[in-house]
């Protein structure tokens, strides 16, 4: 295999370099695509499907189809709660909170809005909602926020509504717009009309668009596009560009068939995922030792000729290591993490599956052997050997036992229940840097029911009126942020917080002339404060009335709260990432 | 063909007018085009830029059918968009990043097109009548296309254009700046105007006074003192009048003296701009092309021995000598007003009587003209004293430490640190105030949409990489920017800073307590 260069190379090279010795990427596509339409792949590799990521999955899909990830725990992503959420009171008060509808239908909102309150469209197709749908219906009209991915032929690849076959005029329109541009040698980036956003991405021969009503930045949906587009290259690595030089009006839409899920789902984290827009993974909170104790035996694997290991709970990191030189940028892991967590089949079977690392390396497919050892907890072996199955599937019963031995899984479960760093808990006066075992609470609640989701409990949130913070390492590029409480309780209003901090975010560090230092910001909703140093990144939100030099106070006291903790909420000591 | 190709041997700059109701069959399309600068672009080229802007307004009122396309964002060029009257577009592309100035706030540009197009109203009364009095479109393009190039003869930087930048995020176009003057001269001022009121009998004429390039007094509606005052500081002014010699308006920019537009492109008549802009020749109307007047024309205003200010732009009144006087329509009242400047030293009066009123044309007017010299001529002494005593200069408005800009919304009155000041600025700073306003237009065209009434409230303090504060206040109406370059580190100085600043200049309309 030609893919284990611990630095991503240049695509260009493999691309465009005729040389033809290093061959296998070509074959792996067609392998990919091949798996897509035999019904099954190759027996050899156990009860998996070999190349069951693109192919298996997309079958088992079909009965998953309204699993969301799972329950809430307090985890703090209220977000995450797809499935749960789907019966309750979605009450749309401010338009912003949803990417639905505007105003008009009263329906579901991301993950699951496919589900009608009442009555499920006999027509509903897994991971895709409305697909009766199309550019003349009102409703399509409406939606909040459309995405398309389209060839440089104007042929439909992927819609987040509607039906692509149907929508096949519309994105010839927007081909048409966009080469229009081109033709006057230029590149269109965004048409802005209204409330409305149009944002294109242009990708070689694949384009990709969004749509937008939900006052997001610029710079916000454009990197939702390119993760879109990390995500299919994911799946099919970027030597697809090759079908569409062999034949421009290549019908891209078989090769991706059924990954829809893969795909909504990433959309709908852009909602409640800040991993999104921070470029930064989170860990779940762990005693050091115990993250230590999980960190040993991956890196045991990783010696034996594993690339990457990483064990996760949800799109939280338990551990990580990388082979030697090798890093893991965490727009891989969060394109990972949700093709895994996406896809129903690799939660019933231990899978082998082929998937690209698209910062990693766009050209070049590697191998993830994925095992669930509970239903959030998973292991993901990253291999550049088609044939290592046997060898991680091996790997993968060595860190079970040494995991259950040493209490890893049991201490995941409890953390996931005990949550995170929560802002009723900032210590009054930073302790001095004890290290007091688990100290992210002092006085922790475990008796928090759904009810803390109902508008009646009207929080005050943390001293001095803070209400939620992101803290983010920039040297270990992970961030933590810290659960919701009330006031911030139902997901609209964690979606509105989260889109202000992308705003802000966005804000700091405008490409031509960022990053800024500090932004202090105070409009009908919040205050909000960040902090940008050479070390980390400070994002906070305090009551709209909040006085301005209490929250300075309290920012600092944050902080020293995050250094205090920092051995329990971040993987410390990774290999050092160097991109 | 391309649109960059184009726009590289024009200076970057492209503005066209056209109106979706035209040129809808095949063949037909060049009549959409009302006007084209540079006008000597082929016309596929102007009608790919018109095609790309016809198709875009149609594409995003799939989605937005209440506001269609405002601006497209491509790597190379910026697409503004304004739409003047209905279905009339106005559409103006610059290349980014040509130098190191060409960094633009859409909203800025944006109100570029909305001020041509108001003043264009103001002389001819709006597009679409125009067209409707000859569907030709022979009548409108041979007044568009004079009018535009003197409008964009105002921007000149040697050859170039120098359409408002980031250097300019201090400056609100649109806006009215204001003179600040004691009581006592206040009551002078009032007293002038009731005498002014009554030089044209009880008739419904209005009055505009100015000091310097600054209101002191205005009888007229917002919007049309936003034009008549526009208009004043950019040809009327003593300032105007004397040539550019002194540039420290807040409206002009730069010197009126190289008038590169009127100069090269305007007089160039190729075969391209003979066919669309001189059609009228053979036009229904059959006016000749002399004889549209160009009321932007620059040199054409002259002080009269009397103190009047007289143009012959209007042309002369038959068998006689005398200039004739300009009109001009009142938006509020759709009326046509002649238009009478009176000028005493760095005092301009402006008198505006219906025509409707006057029966027997320039002699009527001049009989009001001689009544306000008989009834005012003493006041006019006393208040120009009174408010050249109070004057500061030009950097009467500087406040020292802050460079900032007020805007009332509600009044369209705006101040800002004079540009001399400003330009004392590093480039970052500009900068990064530059992309806050963008943002906060942003946010303010959203709560405009959202809740009509409900006033945005908004307060913005970033510290650029530069160290300088870049600050933003929305309030009630009224907007504060500033820039502090040394206002320390912390945030709490910053906003002290700004706290101080509105406490001694604006009522307090921006504190907090």
């Amino acid at each position: 295999m030609s893919t284990s260069s611990s630095s991503p190379s240049s695509d260009e090279e493999l691309i465009f370099n005729p040389n033809p010795i290093p061959k296998p990427i070509d074959d792996e596509l067609t392998l990919a695509s091949l798996t897509l339409t035999e019904s099954n792949g190759n027996g050899s590799v156990g009860e998996s499907d070999r190349y069951g990521g693109a192919g298996v999955v997309l079958e088992a899909e079909r009965e998953g189809e309204r699993e969301g990830p799972s329950s809430p725990s307090s985890s703090g992503y209220a977000g995450e709660r797809g499935s749960s959420s789907e019966g309750t009171s979605n009450s749309r008060i401010g338009d912003e909170d949803d990417d639905g509808i505007q105003e008009v239908i009263n329906d579901h909102d991301g993950f699951v809005d496919g589900v009608g309150d009442s009555s499920p469209s006999p027509s509903w197709v897994p991971g895709k909602r409305h697909v009766d749908e199309d550019d003349a219906s009102i409703s399509w009209r409406k939606r909040k926020k459309h995405f398309f991915i389209l060839s440089h032929s104007g042929k439909p690849i992927y819609s987040r509504y509607g039906d692509e076959h149907k929508l096949a005029g519309f994105s010839a329109t927007l081909q048409a717009i966009i080469s229009f541009v081109e033709n006057g040698k230029d590149r269109i980036k965004l048409v802005r009309a209204g409330k409305h956003q149009v944002v294109f991405l242009i990708k070689g021969p694949i384009y990709l668009v969004c749509i937008s009503c939900t006052e997001e930045s610029y710079e916000s949906l454009r990197g939702q596009l390119e993760l879109l587009y990390g995500q299919m290259i994911l799946i099919l690595t970027k030597s697809v560009n090759r079908c569409f030089e062999k034949n421009p009006k290549f019908d891209m839409t078989p090769l991706l068939g059924g990954t829809d899920v893969v795909f909504s789902s990433l959309i709908h984290s852009f909602n409640w995922n800040p991993a999104t827009f921070l470029h930064a993974y989170t860990c779940l909170p762990l005693a050091y030792a115990t993250r230590q104790a999980a960190g040993a035996v991956l890196q045991d694997v990783a010696d034996s000729g594993v690339l990457f290991a990483l064990l996760m709970c949800k799109c939280k990191v338990v551990s990580l290591v990388g082979a030697q030189k090798a890093s893991l940028h965490p727009d891989d892991m969060l394109l990972l993490s949700n093709f895994v967590m996406s896809s129903e089949s690799f939660r019933t079977s231990e899978s082998f599956s082929p998937i690209c690392l698209p910062r990693y390396n766009p050209t070049a497919f590697l191998y993830a052997y994925v095992h669930y050892f509970d239903a959030d907890t998973y292991l993901m072996l990253l291999t550049t050997s088609s044939d290592a199955f046997y060898h991680l599937k091996d790997c993968r019963i060595r860190i079970e036992q040494v995991l259950l031995r040493s209490n890893v899984l049991s201490e995941v479960q409890r953390s996931m229940l005990e949550g995170g760093m929560r802002v009723e808990d900032l210590p009054v006066d930073p302790l001095p840097r004890s290290s007091m075992p688990h100290r992210l609470s002092q006085q922790r609640i475990l008796t928090q029911s759904p009810e803390i989701f109902s508008e009646s409990i009207v929080g005050i949130g943390g001293p001095t009126g803070l209400w939620h913070f992101i803290y983010r390492s920039i040297y270990l590029d992970q961030y933590v942020s810290s659960d919701f409480s009330p006031p911030i309780s139902s997901p609209q209003q964690q979606k509105r917080l989260y889109r202000a901090y992308q705003k802000l975010y966005c804000s700091m560090h405008d490409k031509g002339i960022g990053p800024h230092k500090t932004q202090f910001r105070r409009d009908e909703n919040y205050v909000l404060l960040c902090w940008v140093t050479q070390d980390f990144e400070l994002y906070a939100a305090f009551d709209p009335l909040a006085d301005k030099a209490v929250a300075i106070k309290t920012c600092n006291r944050v902080c020293q709260w995050v250094k205090d903790v920092e051995n329990e909420i971040f993987l410390q000591g990774a290999s050092p990432f160097s991109w | 063909m391309g649109l960059a190709s184009a726009s590289t041997a024009t200076d970057g700059m492209q503005l066209c007018i056209f109106d979706l109701r035209r040129g809808q069959n095949e063949g037909q399309e060049l009549d959409k085009i009302l006007f084209f600068f540079p006008a000597d672009l082929p016309f596929s080229t102007q009608l790919s830029v018109i095609g790309l802007s016809e198709g875009l307004i149609t594409f995003t009122r799939i989605f937005s059918p209440e506001a269609a396309c405002e601006v497209i964002e491509a790597e190379r060029h910026s697409h503004v968009f304004y739409e003047a009257e209905t279905d009339i577009w106005m559409v103006m592309v610059v290349e980014k990043g040509k130098d190191s100035d060409a960094i633009w706030r859409i909203d800025a540009l944006r109100k570029v097109l909305k001020e041509v197009h108001s003043l264009f109203v103001m002389f001819y009364g709006s597009i679409r009548a125009m067209l409707e009095k000859d569907p030709s479109g022979g009548l409108i393009r041979s007044h568009l296309y004079p009018f535009i190039m003197d409008y964009l003869s105002d921007f000149p930087v040697g050859k170039k254009l120098q359409l408002p930048s980031f250097r300019d995020c201090l400056k609100e176009r649109g806006t009215v700046q204001m003179l600040t003057m004691g009581r006592e001269a206040a009551i002078e001022v009032q007293s002038l105007v009731s005498v002014l009121d009554s030089c044209a009998g009880n008739s419904s004429s209005y009055s505009m006074i100015l000091f310097h390039d600054l209101l002191v007094s205005t009888t007229l509606s917002p919007d049309d003192t936003i034009n008549l005052f526009t208009y004043a500081a950019l040809r009327l002014s003593p300032n105007a009048l004397s040539s550019g010699v002194n540039s420290w308006s807040y409206i002009r920019r730069g010197s009126t003296s190289s008038h590169f537009v009127s100069g090269s492109a305007l007089t160039h008549s190729g075969p391209v701009s003979e066919q669309i802009y001189h059609s009228s020749d053979t036009s229904p109307v059959g006016n000749n092309i002399n004889r549209v007047t160009r009321a932007l024309q620059h040199g054409k205003w002259y002080k009269g021995k009397d103190g009047f200010l007289v143009t012959d732009i209007w042309g002369v009144v038959v068998g006689s000598l005398v200039c004739a006087t300009p009109t001009v329509w009142l938006q509020q009242t759709e009326e046509a007003m002649y238009l009478c400047p009176y000028q005493f030293k760095s005092l301009t009066l402006i008198l505006l009587i219906p025509v409707s009123s006057i029966l027997n044309g320039e002699q009527g007017v001049a009989l009001v003209k001689q009544q306000l010299l008989e009834n005012a001529s003493l006041k006019i002494l006393k208040v120009e004293e009174k408010l050249s005593k109070g004057w500061g200069g030009e950097n009467a408005y500087h406040v020292s430490g802050y460079r900032y800009l007020l805007v009332d919304g509600d009044r369209n009155i705006s101040r800002a640190s004079p540009p001399g000041k400003v330009t004392t600025l590093a480039k970052e700073s500009l900068l990064a105030l530059s992309k806050l306003r963008d943002e906060v237009d942003l946010e303010k065209s959203r709560a405009k949409r959202d809740n009509a009434g409900c006033e945005k409230d908004l307060e913005v303090s970033i510290r650029a990489k530069n160290n300088a504060w870049a600050v933003a206040r929305i309030t009630g109406g009224k907007e504060l920017y500033m820039v502090l370059e040394k206002a320390s580190e912390t945030l709490l100085y910053a906003s002290d800073a700004v706290e101080k600043f509105s406490n001694r200049y604006c009522n307090g309309a921006f504190s907090l307590d």
